[in-house]
């Protein structure tokens, strides 16, 4: 494979080793789908056990989220050990995750410090946008952008509705903005294996 | 029509693979690499060195889980060699 060969060649093969790296679609999904359904599942269990069974202690099902930071960990360096290449996209969307994980943790606790708490779940729903869509434009990946889109007219539409009801808009935020495009990633993944 | 010359360390078909494949990428295993080219090891290995020896590429040797680990990435050098080589070659395509 070492000798010289002509200029029409050089270009196939520029072209074709372009897109060998481009085609090395390293997001499944995983994370998304996970983190989507657990969120659901915690608004859900939330709002029944408020609405349903006057529950008023049903907030610390959130807790929940702490053992997935857990598994996130361990998936995120296992994944890493098996990388052969790393691409410019996951190390900017990586920051973009992290940002979004130190602004949220913030904001929920300034938000509670100062007992706004009619403001924390539109402040949460301000805040998935942000990632959602920038993952989206990064990955060139529509249904990510749209999911982003959506996550902040929900935000919008959440300060209208009363306070018991708004956790309902973070479940249909984490179906239309994670879920959604979650198994539409896993999809487009496992079609390129 | 004015020629340019290319590059001779790009115009052989192994490097060139190599460095349109590092060009999209921060950084490539060695293993990654060859399974995307096809090389054999030894071809490959001689043709990293060449590129490595005009510094348009900077390699790191280092050990994952006790294995040897060879990790690939362009340097700003091996861009700008990379933009000139296509520069030329567009000279030549053109209709004189």
């Amino acid at each position: 494979m070492q000798e010289a060969f002509n200029e029409k060649s050089s270009l196939q093969l520029i072209e074709s080793m372009i897109n060998k790296a481009r085609n090395n679609f390293s997001e499944s999904g995983t994370l998304y789908l996970l983190w989507g359904f657990v969120v659901l599942i915690c608004s859900l269990f939330q709002f029944t056990a408020i609405q349903v069974f006057q529950y008023d202690k049903s907030h610390y099902i959130w807790f929940l989220t702490w053992l997935v930071v857990i598994y996130q960990l361990v998936f995120l360096s296992r994944k890493r050990k098996n990388e052969t290449a790393r691409t410019y996209t996951a190390d900017i969307i990586k920051f973009v995750w992290l940002c979004f994980g130190v602004s949220m943790f913030l904001f929920i606790f300034i938000l509670i410090k100062q007992q706004a708490y009619q403001s924390i779940n539109p402040a949460i729903l301000v805040m998935y946008g942000m990632p959602t869509f920038l993952s989206g434009i990064i990955l060139k990946f529509r249904p990510l952008v749209i999911g982003g889109i959506l996550c902040w007219a929900l935000s919008a539409g959440s300060v209208l509705v009363p306070y018991n009801f708004q956790i309902l808009f973070i479940s249909a935020a984490v179906l239309v903005g994670w879920i959604i495009p979650g198994f539409l990633l896993r999809k487009k993944y496992l079609n390129q294996q | 029509m004015e020629f340019k010359e290319l590059d001779p360390i790009l115009h052989s078909q192994l490097r060139l693979a190599v460095i349109s494949l590092l060009i999209g990428l921060k950084e490539a295993e060695f293993t990654f690499i060859k399974e995307k080219t096809n090389a054999t090891a030894g071809n490959l290995s001689v043709q990293i060195n060449k590129l490595k020896e005009a510094e348009y590429i900077q390699v790191t040797k280092q050990f994952k889980d006790n294995y040897p680990q060879t990790l690939c990435r362009i340097t700003p050098k091996g861009i700008d060699a990379f933009e000139k080589y296509v520069l030329a070659l567009q000279s030549y395509m053109k209709p004189g």
